[in-house]
C-alpha cells in the first residue's frame, strides 16, 4: 500500500514536470545562471535579465545553483541541450574554477556568453570565440571610495574597526585592499581591529559587540558589504552609538540606502545588479546577432571593471528616487556603458 | 502466567535501572566543562592584558552566548536520544522569515506584535513533529529525515520571502532582545529559563527518565514498554518549539529578516553540544552541559576575536575543537562499526 502511495507520488511529480515543459515557447533562451534567488542582490539580477527579455521577447530562464558548481554545469548543459543554439548566457559562475568547464561546454555548442565576478586570471575570454566578456565590478575603487568617505565622517582622524567579506573571496580580499590603500594615505586613522563577518548579518552583529568591549572609543565602522554594515548598526545601536559611530558598506541594498538617509551610514555603493542582469544578456545577444563583432573586439573590451554607482549623503536623496521609489530606465543598447578599465 | 509476571518484573527493573543510570549521568555534570572555560578564561586573559575579564566583556560574552545557548539547549536534546538534528537553520530561518512578515514590517500589512511569538514556536514544533515522525514511522535515520527537513524548509522560506530582507518596524521586539534587567543581558536571562525548564523535565519528570533511558539502550527501553515513537516525537517538537523562539531572537536582533537568518547557526551549536559533554552516542549529558559547551564556544570566540588571532586559524581552532570534543565525549562500547 505505501509502496502504490509512493509510486502515485512519483508518477503525480513527473507527469507535472511533463505538462510543465509541454508550454512550448517560441524566443531565444535566455539563461542567467546565478546562486540562488535568497539575496536581495541575485534576486535584482533575475528581475534585470527578465526586463531584458521582456524588452526583446525572449524566454528568459534563471538557474540558480545554490552554491553547487556541479549543478551550475548540469544545469547550464540541460538548458542546452534543450536549445541548442537557440540560446545565450548571462553567469555568475559559483567558483573561479567553475568557469572552465562552463566555457568548455557552450562553446561546444556554439552558444554566446557572459560571465561576472570569477573565473580564473590564466583564462582569457579572447581566447574563446563565443565568450562575449568577462565583467566585474571594480572592489579596489569600492573600498576606497567607502574608507574615504567613513574617514571623512571622522574628521580625518580617529580608530576605525574593520568587518571583512568571506576571506577567500576575491571581492573580499579587493574591498578591503581598498580600504587600506586609504588608510595609507591617512596615518591619523588607525585599524585597531578587523575580522570576518563572512557577508552575514548576524556575525557582523557578534562580532561588533566583541570589538566594542575591547574599543569603545571607536570611531567609525567599515564593512566589505551591506548587511555586515547593518548587523554592526545594530550592534552599535544596542550601545546607544548609532548615528554618532557611523557605518559603511557596499551593494546598496535598499535598508543601507535608507541608513544613510537617516544619518547612520556614511556611504555605501550600488553595484546595480538589475542593470547587470539585463546588460550581459544584451551583450550575449549582441553578439549572436552579429552587432558586434566579437573578431575585431579589442582585448580591453572582453575584460573588464565597470563602475558601481558611488552613494554618500549627498545624492543619497536622488539615489532613493531612481533606484528605490522609481524604477531606472535602462538603455540596454549601450553596451559598454559604466566601463572603467580593462581587467589584464 | 508467571513467566509474563517474570518478564514484567525485569522489564520493571530494567527502567528503574535505566532511570537510575541516567540520574547518574546526568548529576556527574560538568567538572570537566568548567576546567575548560576556566582555562579559555586565563589564556584570554593573559593574551589581552585583562580587557577580557572586563566586566564590560563578560556581559558582553553572556549577551553573545545567548542565542547560542538557546539553540544548543534544543539540539542536545535529540541528540541525548541518540539522534541527530540538523533541521537547525532551514527551520529557524522559516520561522524568522514568517514572523517577520507578521511583525510590523515594510513589506505586508500585518502587524500582530508578541503573538508571532506563539505562531514561531507552533511553526517550529510543527517542523519538528514532521521530523520525528519521519524518523519513527517511516523508520528514517533522524540525520537523514533532519536533513531533508532543512532543505525544504530552507527552501519554503527562500520562496515565502523571495529572497528579501525584511525590516521588522516594531522596536519593542529589538528593546528586548538587546535589552538588559540590571545590566545582565535579557538574551541569557531567556536561556537560563529555558534551561531551567528543560532541567526540570530531564530530572524530575517521567518524560525525562525515559529519554535518557532511550537514550542509553533504545532496545532496552522498547522492551521495557517505553513508548518509544512516542517520546522522540515529544523530543523533536520541543526542539522545534526552541528554534521558533530563536528565530524571533534572531530576527529582533537585527530587526531584519531574510532566508538566511538561520545560516551558520548549527555548527556552533553543535560544537557547543559536543563541548558540553553531551555524548553524540545518545544519553549522556543533559541542559547543563548544553549550557557550559554554548558558554564556552561563546567565551573562546570572542577572545580569539578581542586577541585579533587571523580569522583564518579561528575557524581552524574551531574544527579541532570540535573534533577533540567528541574524541572524548564518545561512548565507544555502544559503537560496533564506524563507517
Amino acid at each position: 500500500m505505501k509502496r502504490l502511495t509512493l509510486l502515485f507520488c512519483v508518477a503525480a511529480i513527473l507527469a507535472l514536470a511533463v505538462v510543465g515543459s509541454a508550454y512550448a515557447q517560441k524566443g531565444v533562451f535566455m539563461g542567467t545562471a546565478i546562486r540562488s534567488l535568497e539575496n536581495p542582490y541575485h534576486l535584482v539580477w533575475s528581475r534585470g535579465g527578465q526586463a531584458y527579455a521582456d524588452s526583446v521577447g525572449g524566454i528568459h530562464v534563471v538557474q540558480t545553483c545554490e552554491g553547487s558548481s556541479e549543478k551550475q554545469l548540469n544545469d547550464i548543459k540541460a538548458l542546452i541541450a534543450k536549445a541548442g543554439k537557440n540560446a545565450v548566457f548571462c553567469i555568475d559562475p559559483n567558483e573561479a574554477p567553475n568557469a572552465v568547464p562552463i566555457a568548455k561546454a557552450l562553446e561546444a555548442a556554439g552558444v554566446y556568453y557572459v560571465t561576472w565576478w570569477n573565473k580564473p586570471d590564466n583564462i582569457k575570454a579572447w581566447n574563446f570565440p563565443h565568450w562575449v566578456a568577462h565583467i566585474a565590478f571594480d572592489g579596489i575603487s569600492t573600498g576606497e571610495f567607502t574608507a574615504t568617505e567613513l574617514i571623512k565622517s571622522m574628521g580625518g582622524k580617529g580608530k576605525i574597526v574593520a568587518i571583512q567579506g568571506m576571506l577567500a573571496n576575491t571581492t573580499a580580499i579587493d574591498r578591503f585592499q581598498g580600504l587600506k590603500n586609504v588608510l595609507a594615505k591617512n596615518p591619523d586613522v588607525e585599524l585597531v581591529a578587523q575580522d570576518t563577518g563572512e557577508w552575514d548579518r548576524n556575525k557582523a552583529f557578534d562580532k561588533m559587540k566583541s570589538f566594542l568591549s575591547a574599543n569603545p572609543d571607536v570611531g567609525g565602522v567599515w564593512c566589505a558589504n551591506d548587511n555586515m554594515a547593518l548587523g554592526a548598526l545594530e550592534a552599535l545601536r544596542a550601545a546607544g552609538l548609532a548615528g554618532k559611530v557611523l557605518v559603511t558598506g557596499a551593494d546598496g541594498i535598499t535598508e543601507m540606502l535608507n541608513a544613510i538617509d537617516k544619518g547612520e551610514a556614511a556611504a555605501t555603493v550600488l553595484n546595480d545588479s538589475f542593470w547587470q542582469g539585463g546588460i550581459g544578456l544584451s551583450l550575449a545577444i549582441a553578439a549572436k546577432t552579429g552587432k558586434i563583432n566579437l573578431k575585431t573586439t579589442p582585448k580591453d573590451h572582453r575584460q573588464y571593471y565597470v563602475q558601481a554607482i558611488y552613494i554618500n549623503q549627498d545624492n543619497i536623496k536622488k539615489v532613493i528616487a531612481e533606484h528605490v521609489t522609481g524604477t531606472p530606465k535602462y538603455d540596454w543598447n549601450d553596451l559598454y556603458a559604466n566601463y572603467l578599465r580593462p581587467m589584464p | 502466567m508467571s513467566g509474563q509476571a517474570a518478564a514484567g518484573r525485569r522489564a520493571g527493573f530494567s527502567i528503574r535501572r535505566a532511570g537510575q543510570k541516567a540520574l547518574d549521568v546526568i548529576s556527574r555534570g560538568v567538572v570537566g566543562q568548567v576546567a575548560a572555560l576556566a582555562i579559555v578564561l586565563v589564556i584570554f586573559a593573559a593574551g589581552t592584558e585583562g580587557t577580557y575579564l572586563s566586566l564590560k566583556n563578560i556581559l558582553t560574552i553572556l549577551s553573545l552566548a545567548g542565542i547560542p545557548m538557546i539553540i544548543c539547549l534544543a539540539i542536545h536534546q535529540v541528540v541525548v536520544i541518540g539522534g541527530m538534528d540538523l533541521s537547525t537553520e532551514g527551520v529557524i530561518s522559516l520561522c524568522a522569515v514568517i514572523s517577520g512578515f507578521l511583525i510590523k514590517n515594510n513589506f505586508t500589512g500585518y502587524n500582530i506584535g508578541f503573538w508571532a511569538v506563539p505562531i514561531s514556536m507552533t511553526l517550529g514544533g510543527l517542523t519538528g513533529l514532521v521530523s520525528g515522525l519521519l524518523n519513527t514511522r517511516v523508520k528514517m535515520p533522524s540525520f537523514i529525515a533532519t536533513l531533508g527537513m532543512w532543505w525544504a524548509a530552507q527552501g519554503l522560506s527562500v520562496i515565502i520571502g523571495r529572497g528579501n530582507a525584511v525590516k521588522m518596524l516594531d522596536q519593542r521586539f529589538q528593546n528586548i532582545t538587546n535589552g538588559d534587567i540590571l545590566g545582565i543581558p535579557n538574551l541569557i536571562l531567556m536561556a537560563v529559563a529555558i534551561f531551567a525548564i528543560l532541567l526540570v523535565i530531564q530530572r524530575m519528570t517521567k518524560l525525562g527518565k525515559y529519554i535518557y533511558a532511550i537514550g542509553g539502550d533504545e532496545q532496552l527501553a522498547r522492551q521495557a514498554g517505553i513508548k518509544v515513537d512516542r517520546i522522540k516525537v515529544i523530543v523533536f517538537v520541543i526542539t522545534g518549539v526552541i528554534y521558533g523562539l530563536a528565530a524571533i531572537l534572531l530576527l529582533s536582533r537585527v530587526a531584519s529578516s531574510n532566508p538566511r537568518t538561520g545560516n551558520g547557526q548549527l555548527f556552533p551549536a553543535m560544537t557547543a553540544v559536543a563541548v558540553g559533554g553531551v555524548s553524540l552516542s545518545g544519553g549522556i549529558g543533559g541542559a547543563l552541559n548544553a549550557l557550559f559547551g554554548a558558554l564556552i564556544v561563546t567565551a573562546l570566540n570572542n577572545g580569539m576575536v578581542l586577541m585579533k588571532i587571523s580569522p583564518y586559524i579561528q575557524s581552524a581552532v574551531n574544527g579541532v575543537v570540535l573534533i577533540l570534543a567528541v574524541a572524548v565525549t564518545i561512548d565507544r562500547r555502544k559503537i560496533g562499526i564506524i563507517k
